[in-house]
């Protein structure tokens, strides 16, 4: 017999490890087909609602900001250009951060009953997530050029990276959060008014110009205020070159989702006994 | 040939969480790798070998670790201790419709269960419509799993066990599930499924069906082996290890106690001539009640055979009787069966306690008996007969 596993104490999968690689893409697939199904198509307005959701925020922010506030200084932006930018990774980070956290309690009856590596959740519900709301940034993009923004498309070339980037940070903060959560419930509860604190600490809804000079180094070390200004750079400038911010982003998402593996590593074999 | 599946000195300790504090410092613990501080030993030393197409079946009360080590089995979790071996072509351990989601259709949930076992798109192709035809449960495959009789689930799940063939075919408790003559269909399709060599592992509480379909059995009691053997073997010994518990739980209840608790309680039992009587013979059954009012309490008999079938039952209330009272508070029953009908084999006798009025059932003692007797008549008793005119 030559392919025989040992399962002693430490290692978890009775799959020999040629067609484990083949059996996660298989399990990936379907968790991430299932996810897109019963989120946006399980309901006629699920799909329709994830891209309202967005575009009505849109709507009132820019009713509030310009009509009410009448802000200016968007970098010689309109209003609605600038913020749809980096309102809509925002917007995504966050439902996939939330999502994910939950995610594993919707997978209990498999977890408990079959061995499958559980990262694979968390996976398939922040791949979902991102796909979807990379689907509607693009098409607000294209609307926002329709009636005569000047969208630098060329910039997507950029973009498309500086959204991968992202989503390797919220992956591993999503798999160490996930994992947090089948534990301490309080997670998820802690996370929402979190995220919404940071949204207004993040120059989404304003230009990094308006901030204070004593407190403007403060909001410019949010990771996330880095993404919303290099979006702008390329999407409403169509500046492409990197910078040496670009490469320090890419460590520490890398950081961050090596760290949140590392963690759901950690917990994952007692989530049977816990969830 | 060696085993498809080797289980050896696996031991299994659960984290032992009481408060929310207590789980933060398990997550911190298991973060700063190490073992939780305290734990609970669910499974301790259990070894056991499998081989392919042989069939295991695994008995215990509830508790007693058999879910926990079909999930170590299964990968599900990872022993503490000890470690499991699959040899041969290994391929995916299945537990019978373990791999369904509530949420997804039939068709859904066939498809996971693909993807489960690592079953590449186009190869479900081709399997889906075998597992519906053999499913054939209709219109409902196009229905979330949710809305399933739970008949329907096991039909789905050994239809999918059937046609994608897990190396080892896990099953808890499933044949529990739906009325008799679908349990004589499971069982029919786990046979055929074991002549085909597919390799069983077993979880059930019924004797019966341990040892129709397995050859050998494992005991679990308080996580560790009882008895490992042929199936018969263990089974046997099972069951005389619950008369016995049964029995020694239905010890008269200490008069102290059953005076504070304000019941009527039978004292005492005794069986004449004894535990062991000839078919035919007259047998007698007397013993004491304790009164906790001093009001005389009634009485009520009951024989049942080993299994539990009750033969007959007579209480004193029903024969106009009011027992004696002896000295303080406790009364005197006896009652005799006269040339005892029932066929040989094991009995139980239980005597109730009831209240003066014989409506409120209060303590009850059981004890176990055997007639015994040369006689090729069937039944539980012999009845009154004649041949011809």
């Amino acid at each position: 017999m030559s392919d025989s596993t040992s399962v002693a104490a430490g290692t978890a999968s009775l799959v020999a490890a040629g067609s484990a690689g083949r059996r996660n893409r298989a399990l990936l697939r379907n968790f991430f087909g299932r996810e897109i199904h019963t989120r946006y198509l399980g309901s006629i307005t699920g799909l329709a609602w994830a891209l309202l959701h967005p575009l009505a925020l849109l709507a009132v922010y820019h009713f509030v900001f310009t009509t009410i506030f009448r802000a200016g200084g968007f970098q010689g932006h309109s209003f609605l250009l600038f913020v749809a930018v980096a309102l809509w990774p925002w917007l995504a980070a966050q439902e996939a951060l939330q999502r994910a956290t939950v995610s594993l309690a919707g997978y209990a009856g498999l977890i408990r009953k079959v061995a499958f590596p559980h990262e694979l959740v968390v996976y398939a519900s922040v791949a979902a997530t991102l796909a979807l709301q990379f689907a509607g940034y693009l098409a607000v993009l294209l609307v926002l050029a329709l009636v005569g923004e000047p969208v630098r498309f060329e910039g997507l070339i950029l973009a498309i990276p500086l959204w991968l980037v992202m989503a390797l940070a919220v992956l591993g903060l999503s798999l160490g959060l996930a994992a947090l959560q089948v534990f301490i419930r309080d997670v998820e509860q802690v996370l929402m008014p979190t995220l919404m604190i940071l949204m207004y600490l993040t120059p989404i809804l304003y230009p990094l110009a308006l901030v204070p000079e004593y407190l403007r180094p403060w909001v410019a070390a949010n990771p996330f205020g880095w993404l919303v200004g290099r979006l702008r750079d390329c999407l409403l400038d169509g500046r492409l070159g990197l910078e040496w911010g670009d490469a320090v982003a890419l460590a520490g998402a890398l950081a961050l989702f090596f760290g949140g593996r590392w963690v759901f590593r950690r917990l994952s074999p007692q989530f049977e006994d816990f969830l | 040939m060696s085993a498809l599946l080797a289980v050896a000195g696996v031991g299994k300790d659960y984290a032992k969480v009481e408060t929310r504090r207590g789980r933060v410092r398990l997550v911190w613990d298991l973060l700063r790798g190490r073992a939780a501080a305290q734990v609970f030993r669910a499974l301790d030393g259990v070894d056991f070998e499998l081989q392919r197409g042989a069939s295991l079946g695994v008995i215990g009360e509830n508790g007693a670790g058999k879910s926990t080590l079909l999930k170590i089995v299964a990968g599900v979790i990872e022993p503490t201790r000890g470690s499991v071996r699959v040899n041969g072509r290994v391929g995916a351990l299945l537990e019978l419709g373990s791999g369904f989601h509530p949420e997804y259709t039939g068709l859904a949930n066939i498809e996971l269960a693909a993807a489960l076992l690592g079953l590449p798109p186009h190869e479900i192709e081709g399997k889906r419509d075998e597992i519906i035809a053999f499913a054939d449960i209709g219109e409902h495959i196009r229905q979330p799993i949710k809305h399933y009789s739970s008949g329907m689930v096991v039909r789905l799940g050994f239809a999918v066990a059937t046609v994608l063939k897990p190396d080892v075919l896990i099953t808890d408790e499933v044949l529990a599930v739906g009325d008799e003559s679908f349990q004589k269909k499971c069982i029919a399709w786990i046979e055929r499924y074991l002549e085909d060599g597919g390799t069983l592992l077993l979880c059930s509480h019924s004797m019966y069906h341990i040892q129709k379909l397995c050859r050998v059995a494992l005991w679990l009691r308080d996580g560790r082996t009882e008895r490992y053997g042929p199936s018969t073997d263990v089974a046997q010994a099972y069951l005389a290890f619950h008369e016995e518990k049964d029995a020694s739980a239905r010890q008269p209840l200490a008069e102290a106690q059953a005076r504070a608790a304000g019941v009527y309680a039978i004292q005492s039992l005794e069986l004449a001539p004894g535990d062991r009587i000839a078919q035919g013979a007259d047998l007698t059954l007397s013993g004491e009640v304790l009164s906790p009012d001093g009001r005389p309490p009634a009485v009520l008999v009951g024989i049942a055979r080993a299994d539990g079938t009750s033969v007959y039952g007579v209480a004193t209330d029903m024969d106009r009787v009011v027992l004696d009272e002896m000295r303080g508070d406790r009364y005197a029953f006896s009652l005799t069966l006269l040339r005892l009908a029932l066929l040989p084999g094991k009995y139980i006798v239980r005597v109730h306690a009831l209240d003066p009025e014989a409506v409120r059932l209060f303590d009850h003692v059981e004890r176990s008996f055997v007639v015994t007797g040369e006689t090729r008549e069937f039944g539980l008793v012999q009845l009154p007969h004649r041949w011809g005119r």
